[in-house]
């Protein structure tokens, strides 16, 4: 039994860590007052109570140990300090100087805090927010869970129904990853995300956001599955609880719930904060975006890239669209890069890989002469390119 | 046992396709040509090498020196349009892209680096260099490459050759920890790949 208890452990802690040292700050207990269901986290620091949570405790500390040297971790001081800015403005500058923030390269939508105060928000999150309203929506729900002790309370439930059952998945192979495939074995209770949901939509208030940005994020989440499950010729798993959504499904339910809660309670209408977030994330977007074009889901890609577009098509987002459909390759995917490329170079766009795309490009569509200009622009323009000796070559056959 | 064993017991099965319980490694011995991957690809070893029984794919293979986490080479031969350089294990949630009709020898560092970022589940993965090669006779593309899986401290290099003909892909790929061990066996993987022809 030591040994479930102790395994039991090692899956929380990595998916949660749960934190003892909430104190809440005046705005929180404001918010908190808005939301009923939300509890008065404990004035006191969280004391474990016996062998099996002190454990607990103990690797969560690992876990965030191993993740702070982990090379996932994005450093860049511009863009943790624009994240901590958000959430410190949703909490409130005491409780926000305790809480550690990990951004991490990881192209899943994900946020979570750990009980030890850890939060670790995805990449794949920052490229998904459209703006800092939406961020602030997710931050507020992670830091709810974390202030009503969501975490602690899951384990003791876990510990005592299923510890034998969570055994068993854990040592299933295949089942655990990475964080995010741990978190599918777990997930919060309705009434938990219930809390979770109106506790950030009140803290979203409080700090002055329009909260109707709150449900779209959840409605973009399911939209961004629809257009998944279209290109695949798949059933759209939007409605499912699977994957890597397990922990927070984007249920038709919860968009409802959070867009009465944004009538009831509208913070400040009109304030999303996109210009903001997009100063922020102008730097990031396109390796964000490089990481999702990787992932062999043009319905999803295309369908961020969409969203990315509501500004209008920068040459980067064409670029980045040429990319997308080049690397597909199927059908008329070709034909379609050439055209994004040939946009983006028009719309006055730099990067000189929109040369080399659609260099390739022409060469596979028959038109070499031009396709080896192409080529050779990209190397006039990168010269010291990894991929130059065989770009090089490409664009000097057959002459 | 320890937590970080565990995670990377649970780590190692999900990256590598399920083992029967009797997967078994048999000598590769040196100096003389074998087929690999139950293709026509073909390679003379400069060394003594070791075969997993357990192949990823029909048309797969993987040798080691001294374990698969000290220093791998995979072998593909004759992957045709449609095919996944891995065993397409989560094809619901996270499907391998499949060798597409018109691929270019540029194309291969491309459909690789997609594959092993779906496979492995990680961002951190970077190709280095990339330049033309031969595999026997035949136009190739020599590539370079680094990883690491998330949430592992620990960088792995790798380098690969991949050859297309008719639409039909062989490559082999070599990787190993960044630190030491990649440079020790390197000429040794680099002996394999330059002696191969299909
Ligand atoms: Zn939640």
């Amino acid at each position: 039994m030591a040994l479930l208890a102790r395994s039991l452990r090692i899956v929380l802690a990595a998916l949660l860590a749960i934190q003892p040292e909430l104190v809440e700050t005046a705005r929180a207990q404001e918010a908190a007052a808005q939301a009923a269901s939300l509890p008065v986290a404990d004035e006191e620091a969280y004391k474990p109570v016996d062998k099996d949570e002190r454990g607990l405790w103990m690797d969560t500390e690992e876990g965030e140990r191993q993740l702070k040297a982990s090379q996932q971790v994005i450093r860049d001081p511009a863009l943790n300090a624009y994240v901590r800015k958000v959430l410190c403005n949703l909490v409130g500058p005491g409780k926000c100087a305790s809480i550690r923030l990990y951004i991490v390269r990881t192209p899943d939508f994900n946020a979570s805090m750990a009980v030890n105060g850890a939060m670790v928000v995805y990449s794949g999150l920052l490229l998904r927010t459209q703006n800092e309203a939406q961020l602030a929506a997710v931050l507020g729900h992670e830091y709810t869970h974390f202030a009503g002790h969501h975490g602690l309370r899951m384990f003791r439930q876990v510990k005592e129904k299923s510890a034998a059952a969570a055994w068993l998945a854990f040592t299933g192979i295949g089942l655990i990853a990475s964080f995010s495939m741990a978190a599918s074995l777990f997930s919060y209770s309705r009434d938990m995300e219930r809390e979770a949901d109106s506790g950030g939509l009140a803290l979203m208030a409080a700090a002055g956001y329009d909260t109707r940005e709150a449900s779209k994020v959840w409605e973009q989440l399911r939209a961004e599955m629809d257009a998944t499950a279209a290109v695949r010729n798949t059933k759209s798993r939007k409605d499912k609880n699977g994957g890597i959504f397990a922990t927070h499904p984007p249920t038709a339910e919860r968009v409802a719930n959070l867009a009465q809660m944004a009538t009831a309670n509208p913070g400040v209408a009109g304030a999303t904060g996109l210009d903001s977030y997009s100063a922020a994330m102008g730097h990031w977007w396109p390796v964000f975006f490089d990481d999702q074009l990787k992932r062999n889901d043009l319905g999803a890609s295309d369908y961020l890239l969409a969203a990315l577009a509501q500004q209008g098509w920068s040459p980067w987002l064409l670029y980045a669209r040429g990319e997308l459909y080049r690397r597909r390759a199927l059908g008329n995917d070709i034909a379609d890069a050439e055209k994004f490329y040939s946009q983006g170079i028009e719309a006055g766009g730099e990067l000189p890989e929109l040369w080399r795309g659609r260099g390739l490009a022409r060469l596979k569509l028959e038109r070499p002469e031009d396709g080896k200009t192409d080529l050779n622009e990209y190397l006039r323009r990168s010269p010291d390119a990894v991929d130059k000796a065989m770009i090089a070559m490409m664009a000097g056959e057959t002459r | 046992m320890k937590k970080r064993n565990l995670l990377l017991a649970a780590l190692v099965l999900a990256s590598l396709p399920a083992a029967p319980a009797l997967a078994g490694w048999k000598l590769v011995p040196h100096a003389k040509p074998i087929t690999v991957a139950k293709g026509t690809l073909t390679v003379t070893p400069d060394a003594d090498w070791n075969r997993w029984s357990v192949r990823p794919i029909k048309k797969g293979e993987v040798w080691t020196l001294d374990g698969t986490g000290l220093n791998e080479v995979y072998f593909v031969s004759g992957l045709i349009v449609g095919e996944t350089l891995y065993r397409d294990a989560d094809k619901k949630n996270r499907p391998l892209p499949t060798l597409t009709k018109g691929m270019a020898l540029t194309d291969i560092p491309e459909f690789f680096e997609s594959s092993n970022r779906i496979a492995l589940n990680t961002s951190l993965f970077t190709v280095t260099g990339v330049e033309p090669a031969k595999m026997g006779e035949r136009d190739a593309v020599k590539f370079n490459y680094e990883y690491a899986v998330e949430g592992s401290p620990l960088k792995r290099r790798g380098t690969a050759i991949g050859s297309l003909s008719g639409g039909v892909l062989y490559l082999i790929s070599y990787s190993a920890p960044a630190t030491h061990f990649y440079e020790q066996n390197r000429a040794k993987a680099e002996a394999i790949m330059a002696s191969a022809h299909y």
